[in-house]
């Protein structure tokens, strides 16, 4: 039942999304939460469509609410998707 | 009066003087309405995140303005009773109208809209 390559600290936990520390849009005033910018907004759903957790993305809560919003807009009028599965042919 | 933003998509497959008589069409509503038009911006057409009305892909128009709160209501009326608009959305802009730098719709737009991006820039 011993492994040999199997290294001897348990495996990292796994690192979806790159974290960083503290909320990006605190530390950079400039930037502009707006359901138009999808690209800044992509950053911040999973694979799926899910918008991803506050523990994930770092952000605090007043900006994790803007983003939310901005999100749930950005669906509503087609720029972002619910969910990956209703990409159809 | 309020500023608002009311983004609407147009059936792909209306180009050219169709298109064109749609955009005019709102702005004159949005007129007759007493709206002060902030900014009108054409997008192009882009793919949908999903389909709308069986359409993978839109035409998207935003068009910013100052408005009275019911003139809200009836433009969204005639947006629901025109089959041209597949699909439409208001939002409030709570700080007033600010010239965004970069628009994201711009970029993935098609290409027979290209030369449509560069006039309203000043």
């Amino acid at each position: 039942m011993s492994y040999p390559n199997k290294p001897s600290r348990p495996a990292a936990p796994r690192r979806r999304f790159t974290r960083r520390k503290g909320c990006r849009f605190c530390g950079d005033k400039t930037l502009k939460i707006d359901y138009k910018e999808i690209r800044t907004l992509r950053y911040f759903i999973s694979e799926r469509g899910k918008i991803v957790p506050r523990r994930i993305s770092g952000n605090c809560a007043n900006h994790q609410r803007k983003i939310t919003e901005a999100i749930k807009r950005a669906r509503n009028i087609a720029l972002l998707p619910f969910t990956s599965g209703h990409s159809a042919d | 009066m309020r500023t608002y933003e009311t983004i609407y998509i147009v059936h792909p497959e209306l180009v050219g003087d169709g298109y064109q008589a749609i955009v005019e069409k709102f702005k004159g509503i949005l007129g007759d309405l007493k709206a002060n038009i902030l900014k009108v911006d054409e997008w192009g057409t882009r793919k949908l995140a999903y389909p709308v009305k069986k359409q993978q892909r839109g035409t998207y128009v935003l068009m910013a303005y100052e408005a009275a709160a019911d003139a809200i209501a009836e433009l969204e009326r005639r947006m629901r009773i025109d089959e041209n608009v597949i699909k439409f959305q208001t939002v409030l802009l709570e700080n007033g109208y600010q010239e965004s730098a970069s628009e994201a719709g711009v970029v993935e737009s098609s290409e027979e809209e290209s030369e449509e991006e560069t006039e309203e820039n000043e």
